[in-house]
């Protein structure tokens, strides 16, 4: 397992908050650990270090150099061809959420209660929000 | 006695010591029973067991863990299940 972990590795994170987002591994810190990125833009793991048994690596591998930026790692996802294969939505930082946020923005707009009520305007649209987070 | 709706067991009882030096008997409704895993059916922690009213005042990071699955499987099982899923597309 150790040797499969190396740079430019593509992983699935398996603990914590990030777990079943992929992940690039950019750099080996130590024997347990690894600098990985998602990079954040493409799957919102952060470029953070992480201990290899909390990764499950992957067939497929990015050819990066080690301590790369995640612009380099970005293009090499797309070299790869692997942003589709892995279904990952480009410039949308956690493909669901960039989504409602928009609609929001735009029903505030169109109802004729946000322009009436100028003070409210700002508050409406988190007491709107706060149901369709629950019900996801 | 009490009336014939406290005498069952279904409402949970509670020794309160008033002011006054009686004690008297509070009945409370029972909480949910607690959490537990999909799978193994451990209990589950970060997940309160609460009344629904209760359940209410709470902000929403602290109802459930925020995991995948978080509140409905173990932290050791999700491992198991992503894991397993990996292996099948390498293999297959």
């Amino acid at each position: 397992m150790i040797w499969m972990i190396e740079v430019g590795r593509v992983c699935l994170k398996t603990a914590g908050r990030e777990a079943g987002r992929y992940c690039v591994v950019v750099k080996r810190v130590d024997e347990n650990f690894v600098m990985i990125t998602g990079p954040r833009e493409l799957t919102s793991v952060k470029r953070r270090r992480c201990n290899i048994d909390h990764l499950e690596p992957l067939m497929e591998a990015l050819s990066i150099k080690s301590d790369a930026t995640d612009s380099e790692v970005l293009k090499a996802y797309q070299q790869a061809n692997l942003v589709k294969k892995l279904g990952l939505a480009p410039g949308k930082p956690a493909g669901e959420k960039a989504e409602p946020k928009a609609e929001r923005k735009e029903k505030p707009e169109e109802s004729k209660k946000a322009e009436r009520k100028k003070p409210g305007k700002e508050r409406k649209p988190a007491k709107k929000a706060s149901p369709k987070k629950k019900a996801k | 006695m009490p009336r014939p709706s406290l005498r069952s067991r279904t409402l949970r009882r509670i020794k309160k010591k008033i002011p006054g030096g009686a004690s008297v008997i509070h009945y409370l409704k029972r909480e949910p029973s607690k959490a537990k895993c999909a799978v193994c059916k451990k209990e589950l922690h970060g997940v309160p067991s609460r009344r629904p009213s209760r359940m209410k005042g709470l902000a929403s990071t602290k109802k459930v863990p925020s995991r995948m699955f978080g509140g409905n499987l173990c932290p050791s099982c999700l491992k198991v299940k992503l894991k397993a899923r990996v292996r099948e597309k390498s293999v297959g």
